[in-house]
């Protein structure tokens, strides 16, 4: 009986080692899998949500910005008269700078056929102001949106621009659906 | 005397003022807001002299509809393609009438025999109670047929997908295509970047097309060739401006144009000439909207506009 006693004590030890280590080992990789699914949601900016403020270029921790302007070309009508790219009211649509939507130069247009031209983003020149998406906006198509570019983002533990953006655009996405083009989805 | 508490009570104020005073700091509220460097003014394009707003919004009516998507006015009635439902209500706003749909309806219109609907890539006719009396071949993959006209036995579809208008004789027989070229070797035709293209004819049986691209009224023969234009490329409220207008546009029983423009919404009238006339709703009538109204007059010249995002008929009257 003692014996048994002895052996049932001794199990029970060896038992509850393993059940404490069992334990360990699944909370460990739980908690492994926890924080790497914390990593895996990344900022975005929900461009039915955003209002083009100006403050994704002055507020992001990064210097440019690293929010830029991204053309949604299913959306685009590759318009002859680009209201994101002319100033509201241009009288002849010639390229010189004063003419120009973007303080830096960073779309280009490129002739497709006639009438049609192409609108393309330089990323290194774009501050992520947002004025060529208002205009795109306010007088076009819409295909012109600001998208935090994952490529420079240093996906802050909190965004700053998210904490300053006035409309709320901000928000976490889950990382393999990192980006919010509009023709992708439609405004909920 | 324990000054513990007195203490902890002080330490506990002064957090909380901290905490007050940095919340205030980093809130959101507009004066906290610095001056946007990169601000683009738009508001000064929007705003209208009111002594040129010369109608009155007299009605609205209410639509039992999810996505309503074209509006007619004849017979005294209004005719509403939505959702696949026809519905056809008296002008003040009582259902008569409600007929299912083979599909969902892209555009419409009726004359005194017979309604047409626009379903995209084919059209198809209606009796006036709303039994189908012919569907018509669909046109192909690139079809998107955004408005319809008829005048005598010829009906005009204008297709935004592949920028063209369709030629119909009314009981569906199919007479030709045209791409609005104004010679053979024009480098282009109706240039159209959103699926706003819109055909009507005046009171004069003369067939009109918005050129959206160009920002143009055109006007062209029935056997598609084109005949004059007018347009008026200004932010202003004087002309269109954008990509894509004007969106909509009818006519009232003189002859002059109404037209409705998309994203800066606002609806006016043009005199036959192609000069502005008046301002039937400046854009403060549509403060969230983006996508510009349909349009259907009455022989009084009362306006109606279909408002797709509030879901609602409004009826524009002269002051
Ligand atoms: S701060 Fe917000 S509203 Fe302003 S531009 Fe950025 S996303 Fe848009
Ligand atoms: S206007 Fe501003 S957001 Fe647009 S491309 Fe230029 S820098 Fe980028
Ligand atoms: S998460 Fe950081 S780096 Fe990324 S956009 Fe926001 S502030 Fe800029």
């Amino acid at each position: 009986m003692a014996d048994d006693k002895k052996l049932n004590r001794r199990d029970f030890i060896q038992n509850s080692m393993r059940t404490t280590l069992g334990i360990a080992v699944v909370g460990l990789g739980g908690l492994s899998m926890l924080r790497s699914k914390g990593e895996n949601w990344v900022w975005q900016i929900d461009p039915f949500k955003c209002t083009w403020c100006g403050r994704c270029a002055t507020s992001c921790v990064m210097t440019p910005s690293a929010v830029k302007c991204v053309n949604a070309y299913d959306l685009c009508g590759y318009c002859d008269l680009c209201t994101g790219y002319f100033k509201n009211g241009v009288k002849d649509l010639n390229t010189g700078a004063e003419n120009l939507v973007c303080p830096t130069s960073a779309i280009v247009r490129k002739f497709i056929e006639e009438p049609y031209f192409q609108f393309d983003i330089v990323e290194k020149l774009c501050i992520g102001c947002g004025k060529c998406v208002k205009g795109c906006t306010q007088f076009g198509n819409g295909s012109f949106i600001l998208q935090i570019r994952h490529d420079r983002c240093k996906n802050c533990n909190e965004c700053a621009i998210a904490r300053m953006c006035p409309s709320d655009a901000i928000k976490r996405v889950p990382a393999n659906t990192p980006y919010m083009i509009k023709s992708d989805f439609i405004r909920k | 005397m324990n000054k513990r508490p007195i203490i902890i009570f002080l330490l506990l104020m002064a957090a909380i003022i901290v905490f007050v005073i940095y919340k205030d700091l980093i809130s959101k509220r507009p004066e906290n807001r610095s001056v946007n460097p990169y601000e683009y003014d738009v508001v000064k394009y929007k705003s209208v002299d009111s002594a040129m707003v010369r109608y009155k919004e007299a009605q609205v009516i209410s639509l039992n509809t999810r996505a309503p998507r074209g509006l007619a006015y004849a017979n005294r009635k209004l005719y509403i393609a939505s959702d696949s439902l026809l519905q056809v209500i008296t002008v003040d706003g009582k259902e008569v009438n409600r007929a299912k749909l083979p599909a969902s309806p892209s555009c419409i219109t009726v004359t005194d025999q017979s309604i047409f609907i626009g379903f995209n890539d084919f059209i198809a006719a209606f009796d006036l109670n709303g039994k189908m009396t012919g569907r018509w071949k669909p046109l192909g993959k690139k079809t998107l047929i955004t408005s319809l006209a008829v005048k005598d036995n010829l009906l005009f579809a204008a297709d935004a997908g592949s920028r063209k208008v369709h030629r119909y004789s009314t009981d569906g027989k199919y007479l030709g295509v045209f791409d609005g070229k104004s010679a053979k070797d024009s480098k282009h035709g109706f240039i159209i970047p959103s699926p706003y293209f819109d055909v009507a004819f005046n009171h004069d049986g003369e067939l009109w097309i918005a050129n959206t691209g160009k920002r143009a009224l055109e006007q062209y023969y029935d056997n598609g060739t084109f005949r004059t234009f007018w347009s008026n490329d200004e932010v202003g409220i004087e002309g269109f401006w954008g990509c894509c207008n004007p969106a909509h546009f009818t006519f009232l029983p003189d002859g002059s144009f109404v037209t409705s423009e998309k994203n800066n919404v606002r609806i006016k009238v043009y005199k036959p000439s192609g000069a502005l006339d008046c301002v039937v709703a400046p854009s403060e009538k549509f403060p969230n909207e983006e996508l510009a109204p349909a349009l259907a007059t009455t022989p009084e010249g009362d306006i109606y506009a279909l408002d797709f995002q509030k879901k609602e008929i409004r009826l524009f009257q002269h002051k």
